[in-house]
């Protein structure tokens, strides 16, 4: 899912290049450039020239372009987030208890770093309720055996 | 608004909330820079940039809800555009990121639309 992600908001940047610099705002810059020009040459011809070709909108393709790559790379942005977790306790612990280290992976199949596993971990381990004694006595027996 | 009681009949987890809150918040901000940039090639000026920006908001929210939200929590059998199961509030959701982002989008509407233009 991370590859599908990240090239998509590739692509998609890509393409708002294109239209900028060399295919969005490129091409809208070289519009406006030769927008102005042409006017200014034109003004320079006759005085009763209007002013208004310089300030004229852009071309459909260049705003249809701009729009798909925005709308792509949202898309690459949002299927790279991170997963959400739920907030209720109750559930956000039984996802713990039923996916494990599994459920915490992030999309690049790591752990993630604030991953806290088992939230009842204190209630199952607790040291101050070890029979020490019992145990000794249990490994000295399996000592002889041996 | 849920009670004290309420709060520890079915208590939330903090950690859940602010990483839900900050995947939200930090998509918003770093989409509000890409729509402003969009808004700067396409020359989009005054009331119709806002405009754009709110549309665009609008749409990464619904997308958001599409593929982050929905399929758990559909799952799990709440309603369609229900947001409780990871978020307080849904207005947090829906409408708490659209003025967040809003100043950076008129940072970058205002370079792109004066590297283009001018």
């Amino acid at each position: 899912m991370t590859w599908f992600s990240k090239s998509t908001t590739t692509f998609g940047f890509l393409l708002l290049a294109h239209a900028c610099p060399s295919s969005s705002c490129y091409s809208a810059y070289e519009h406006s450039a030769l927008q102005s020009h042409r006017a200014a040459s034109l003004s320079s011809l006759s005085a009763t020239t209007q002013q208004a070709a310089a300030s004229s909108s852009l071309p459909l393709d260049i705003s249809l372009e701009t729009i798909v790559a925005t709308v792509i790379i949202t898309l690459g942005l949002v299927l790279n987030t991170a997963k959400l977790r739920p907030i209720q306790w109750r559930v956000w612990a039984g996802q713990i208890e039923r996916a494990g280290e599994e459920g915490a992976r992030n999309s690049s199949g790591e752990i993630d770093k604030d991953f806290v596993g088992n939230p009842f971990k204190l209630l199952e381990s607790r040291p101050g309720f070890v029979d020490i004694r019992k145990q000794r006595k249990e490994f000295a027996e399996w000592v002889k055996q041996q | 608004m849920p009670t004290e009681r309420e709060f520890q009949v079915a208590p939330i987890v903090p950690e859940s909330v602010m990483h839900n809150t900050k995947a939200l918040s930090n998509l918003q901000s770093l989409t509000a820079s890409i729509f402003g940039v969009a808004a700067g090639i396409l020359g989009l000026e005054s009331y119709s940039g806002f405009l754009f920006y709110f549309i665009f908001t609008i749409l990464t929210t619904i997308l958001f809800y599409t593929f982050r939200v929905a399929p758990t929590s559909l799952k799990s059998g709440l309603g369609a555009f229900d947001t409780s199961r990871y978020f307080r509030t849904q207005y947090e959701f829906w409408a708490g990121g659209v003025f967040g982002g809003l100043a950076g989008y008129i940072l970058t509407w205002t370079l792109f639309y004066g590297l283009v233009r001018a």
